[in-house]
């Protein structure tokens, strides 16, 4: 795929493979498998249904359909679909969480004053099976 | 009510890995652990260790520092540090490697660089020496 080495580039942390440690870069990132440390990226993290991250996050922006636990920084957008599930501490530009989706912890919009979160249960509806 | 209900289909966004071959790009660093099996794609920078469970490939420009294990390791960037292959290693004319290779089959291109040691048995370690690496 990427021979391009531009910030276009999407690296991927497949199915079968589990990181610990730092991940940073200027390029976009799946995650597929596991990653557990840090992940400073100038693009954006995808974590796909099977992936699984537990780390201090900060990139442009995020799209979770699997699960996210750590303190998260988009800069752009966070974005939890329905499959997704996210704890911890977000700060974002905007938000979106989708139906079905869980997001348990704190969220802050990026640039408003830390004493401004608040409790975060805009999708309590958590998928019951 | 029509029989059909309408599953909640993940969004488009799903679509795109049944993919084993984890992918760091040129401009990724990552210290740490990386560990599986699967193959793995390095361009970037890495510090640490690999222990894999199929096939490693190093291509440029990455530089890598630290130990690798796999299955196959194929070398055409850099790489500082041990390499332990379960079945072989090759280096690629554009390879710079000093340390340690384990192998029992090696093979190097001419015009590849290696300074230091290779000892050619199986790594007594046996993570890596399993052949899962044909699974596709």
């Amino acid at each position: 795929m990427a021979k391009d080495a531009s910030s276009g580039t999407t690296s991927l942390v497949s199915r079968p493979v589990i990181v610990e440690g730092e991940i940073s870069g200027e390029e976009n990132l799946h995650v597929d498998g596991r990653v557990k440390g840090i992940i400073r990226l100038a693009g954006d993290l995808f974590v796909g249904a099977n992936g699984v991250v537990e780390a201090e996050i900060d990139a442009r922006s995020i799209v979770i359909q699997g699960a996210v636990t750590g303190k998260v920084l988009a800069r752009r957008q966070l974005e939890v679909q329905s499959s997704g599930r996210f704890s911890g501490e977000a700060t974002a530009a905007s938000y979106e969480i989708r139906q079905g989706a869980v997001f348990e912890g704190v969220s802050r919009m990026l640039g408003s004053k830390p004493q401004a979160e608040k409790p975060a249960d805009p999708a309590d509806h958590s998928p019951k099976k | 009510m029509f029989g059909k209900e309408k599953t909640e289909a993940a969004p488009s966004t799903a679509a795109r890995s049944d993919n084993d071959t984890a992918f760091f790009g040129a401009k990724l660093s990552l210290k740490g652990k990386v560990a599986g099996s699967g193959n793995l794609i390095v361009m970037g920078k890495l510090e640490g260790e690999v222990d894999l469970n199929g096939e490693l490939v190093i291509a440029p420009p990455a530089v890598l520092n630290g130990e690798m294990r796999a299955v196959t390791i194929a070398v055409s960037g850099t790489v500082t540090g041990t390499l332990s292959a379960g079945e072989k290693i090759h280096l690629e004319k554009s390879a710079a490697v000093s340390g340690r290779m384990n192998s029992p089959r090696i093979s190097i291109v001419d015009g590849a660089t290696f300074n230091g040691d290779v000892e050619m048995k199986k790594p007594a370690d046996g993570a890596a020496s399993s052949k899962r690496a044909e699974k596709k």
